[in-house]
């Protein structure tokens, strides 16, 4: 069952191999073409998220086209408040310093929590990477089966939901949800995903509402019971859970988010050619077959892999904020 | 679900084939467990290379070997200068350091990698033969128990200032105030934070622990020519073998001591979110509560090194034990642990242990077998690593000063967190001088926080119903034995007086 096949010899080897590679960018010279540096990659969430792993999987194979390696840094905090003050504040504007973030979590903060920055006058997000579902789901042991048992519970007492933070797509769409329903849901924040499912999983909360993919490593201890979306892309991974919109009649907004690659607003006009750059060679990981491979380890059905550029990026983050105006009562202790 | 001795010893073999790895791997931990700001979750991300290009079960040996480590290190700078390496070796502090400063520090050095050693083993075995029951009891300790364990914590505040408890209530509360800096858990709306940017997250606990402590004690340093008293450099200055060999001896002579409160740390450590800061606090609580000599903890004495260091490094297995279970990370090392566990396609969550048994128990073998080899690398090396409090402090403070300074910038790479250590730098100084505990307000810093997040969540889930902390059976009972923790000092202080006021003999005795 156990194997050995690294020796001493094999493992400095490899471990040789991996500083190496780290070592690479700083044999570029300071004429050559952009980029000659090594990229500076801001996440605003914790180490280890979500976030974290699917920055990390899609740099690995874009490190590959734009001949550059990326090097993370971490600024979590006021529900990704503090990542993009500083993005914006501390970080030159020379398209090297990247910010990876979600565009729906973090355009709620933006629109619930009057930050300093101004959006889109200050960032740009020029390209997402995928479109992750929100998801309501119950422990495996739950009494839940379906939503509509949520739904007929919620309308004869308070349910309580999990969420990593309360500027998140899946928390308006249980507050659409209880709207729609007229159900009653309380959403309580416990500051990370992890912790999060944990509630949910040993009962501490009826449900979790959070993004699909953060949640499909629990196997048999959760149970999906809809999607925010017109239609389950991953049913096969999901218990086949219906879209909560087919299975209650209900008309409720489609609440995706996206993972995307940021830069500063004025990189735009500065450096036209450093942005066509970093967007052309971002293209190109999707046709990678590696890009496949080490994104499904992250954690990211391949369903959910779907390239948006800034356009798309910048319609989908206007649409949030303006969701977030709607429910910001909710989702902000300013009334 | 439970392993065979014949897969267990099989793991073992495996584990000891790496002793190699597992010896660069310890060794790499103790000296960053060592050093204030750098902790095994960033040394884990930096090395992701290394451990994403080899194999699953090599990248988890290596991993688990120097997170264990990190924690048995942090206990050196907490002994010999007053300086916790990380949060969880804060409570060493308490008696680690008065022992140094006694000429003890190599036997309080021997008593922390003992205990550290023999707490992680036991909480290991444990772990691997108890794992399914271990992992119920996160099922059990929910945000309102959370709240009760982390008030016990809090109750030490009371036992730390017995000496002056004006001014310990008062650099508890100071401390408990400035935990509440930062943006609130519910809400995200900041507070306290006078416009800074680098508080929304909270007052960042490596600045505190560094200014506090390693600033603070720098300065206090610089009145004298030695950390150490007249007495106190002679003994230090004779140390040799024996010193080591008495250490470990009065280790053993307080065997259960280290076991019991390693499975405190173990229990803590399971709930997602705690972690080893309270697990050593409430150990060190609890092990002074049923001590026959309460009032000489905080003066010196073994017990106050063991309790903490058995008690953090209980939590390291305990930290794990959600991420393989349930396939939720108890803390940040975890985290970064199943972004290696993911990208090599380990299935986290109950079918790890029937898709690939040999990662979800190799876990803990591991554990054991780097606690087993840092016995046989730790030990012999205390004689030497003592020596370091012989530096005349005319040499030793400025280099606490630059190296700190260091490690305060290393997190979060701020140059707000270099002025705000020296700010807590200057507040932990004049503390001292005016007889304020630094540690009251630190456990307020590190426990505030913590307890302010369990209550409002408590809360949130109740609809702000109070009677939430009491609506749970197991809360209910922690709460009578939070209240009976804090009766029974009192009680035996009081049978003592009526004693002694009824046979004045017996005083005189």
């Amino acid at each position: 069952m156990l194997k050995k096949d690294m020796t001493r010899r094999g493992f400095v080897a490899t471990g040789a191999a991996a500083l190496a590679v780290l070592g690479v960018p700083r044999v570029a010279g300071a004429q050559a073409a952009f980029p000659s540096e090594t990229m500076q990659v801001l996440i605003p969430t914790g180490e280890g998220g979500g976030v974290d792993q699917a920055a990390r999987a899609f740099a690995r194979v874009w490190a590959k086209h734009l001949g550059q390696n990326f090097e993370y840094a971490y600024f979590p905090g006021a529900s990704g408040q503090v990542g993009y003050e500083v993005f914006v504040g501390k970080r030159e504007p020379n398209a090297y310093n990247l910010l990876f973030g979600n565009i729906g979590p973090e355009m709620i903060m933006y629109a619930t929590q009057n930050p300093s920055y101004k959006y889109p006058d200050d960032i740009m997000y020029f390209g997402a990477i995928d479109s992750d579902d929100s998801v309501i789901w119950v422990g495996g042991n739950s009494k839940f089966k379906t939503i509509n048992d949520l739904v007929e519970e919620g309308k004869k007492r308070e349910i309580t939901l999990s969420t990593s933070r309360l500027p998140h797509p899946s928390t308006i769409g249980a507050l659409a949800l209880a709207d729609a329903t007229g159900m009653k849901v309380r959403m309580v924040p416990y500051g990370g995903g992890g912790p999060a499912r944990a509630a949910a999983i040993t009962g501490e909360v009826d449900g979790c509402a959070t993004f699909l993919s953060s949640s499909l490593g629990l196997a048999e201890q959760a149970r999906f019971l809809g999607v925010f979306n017109n239609e389950n892309r991953a049913p096969e991974l999901t218990n086949n859970a219906p879209a909560i919109n087919k299975a209650l009649g209900t008309k409720l907004p489609v609440l995706s988010g996206q993972r995307a690659w940021a830069i500063h607003r004025s990189v735009a006009e500065k450096f036209p050619d450093r942005l066509e750059k970093l967007t052309s060679t971002m293209k190109q990981v999707f046709d990678d077959p590696e890009y496949k491979e080490v994104a499904e380890k992250a954690g990211t059905p391949w369903e959910f892999i779907q390239y948006a550029d800034a356009a798309a990026c910048d319609a989908s983050a206007k649409e949030f904020a303006a969701l977030a105006a709607q429910y910001k009562s909710l989702l902000s202790a300013s009334k | 679900m439970e392993p065979s001795l014949g897969f267990v010893a099989e793991l073992f073999a495996h584990a000891f084939s790496y002793w190699w790895l597992i010896l660069i791997a310890t060794t790499i931990g103790i000296i960053i467990g060592a050093m204030p700001g750098f902790g095994s979750a960033n040394t884990i991300i930096m090395l992701l290379p290394f451990t994403l290009a080899v194999d699953v079960d090599v990248a988890m040996i290596f991993m688990v070997s120097l997170f264990c480590a990190s924690q048995s290190g942090g206990g050196i700078t907490s002994i010999l200068l007053n300086i916790p390496g990380n949060g969880g070796s804060a409570a060493t502090c308490i008696d680690g350091y008065p022992m140094a400063k006694k000429g003890l520090g190599q036997q309080a050095l021997v008593l922390s990698f003992v205990a550290s050693q023999v707490g992680g083993m036991v909480t290991a075995g444990m772990s691997i033969f108890l794992l399914p029951y271990m992992a119920k009891l996160a099922y059990y300790l929910h945000s309102v128990e959370m709240v009760v364990i982390v008030l016990f914590g809090i109750t030490l505040i009371a036992s730390i200032a017995s000496e002056n408890m004006l001014k310990g209530l008062i650099a508890g509360g100071l401390g408990l105030l400035i935990g509440a800096i930062g943006a609130d858990h519910i809400y995200s709306t900041p507070r306290a934070t006078f416009g800074f940017l680098e508080l929304y997250d909270g007052v960042p606990l490596i600045p505190v622990l560094i200014g506090v402590f390693a600033i603070s004690e720098a300065l206090m340093m610089i009145e004298s020519r030695s950390v150490l008293s007249d007495e106190g450099l002679e003994v230090a200055k004779r140390a040799g073998w024996k010193e080591t060999l008495e250490g470990i001896k009065w280790a053993f002579q307080r065997t259960w001591l280290m076991i019991w409160t390693a499975i405190v740390g173990l229990i803590i450590g399971i709930v997602p979110g705690a972690g080893a800061s309270i697990a050593a606090f409430v150990a060190y609580q609890q092990a002074r509560l049923y001590s026959k000599t309460p009032e000489k903890f905080g003066t010196g004495i073994p017990e106050g090194v063991i309790a903490p260091e058995s008690a953090n490094n209980g939590c390291s297995s305990g930290d794990l034990i959600p991420l393989l279970v349930i396939g939720v990370p108890g803390g940040t090392t975890a985290a970064v642990m199943m972004i290696v566990m993911t990208y090599h396609g380990v299935q986290l969550g109950p079918r790890l242990f029937i898709q690939s048994p040999e990662i979800g128990y190799g876990v803990f073998v591991t554990m054991l077998v780097a606690y087993c080899v840092m016995l046989f690398t730790t030990l012999p090396l205390t004689r030497y690593i003592s020596r370091l409090i012989l530096i005349p402090t005319a040499v030793l403070a400025p280099i606490i000063i630059a190296f700190t300074l260091v490690g305060a910038f290393a997190p979060r790479g701020y140059m707000f967190d270099l002025w705000l250590t020296l700010f807590f730098g200057v507040i932990g100084y004049l503390c001292r001088r005016t007889g304020y505990n630094v540690v009251a307000m630190l456990i307020g810093v590190i426990l505030g926080p913590l307890l302010e997040a369990n209550v409002m969540r408590a809360l949130r889930i109740s609809g702000g119903d109070p009677w939430t902390f009491f609506s749970s059976p197991l809360a209910n009972i922690l709460w009578v034995l939070l209240i009976i923790s804090l009766l029974i000092p009192s009680l035996v202080q009081w049978n003592k007086n009526r004693q002694a006021a009824l046979n004045p003999a017996v005083e005189n005795q």
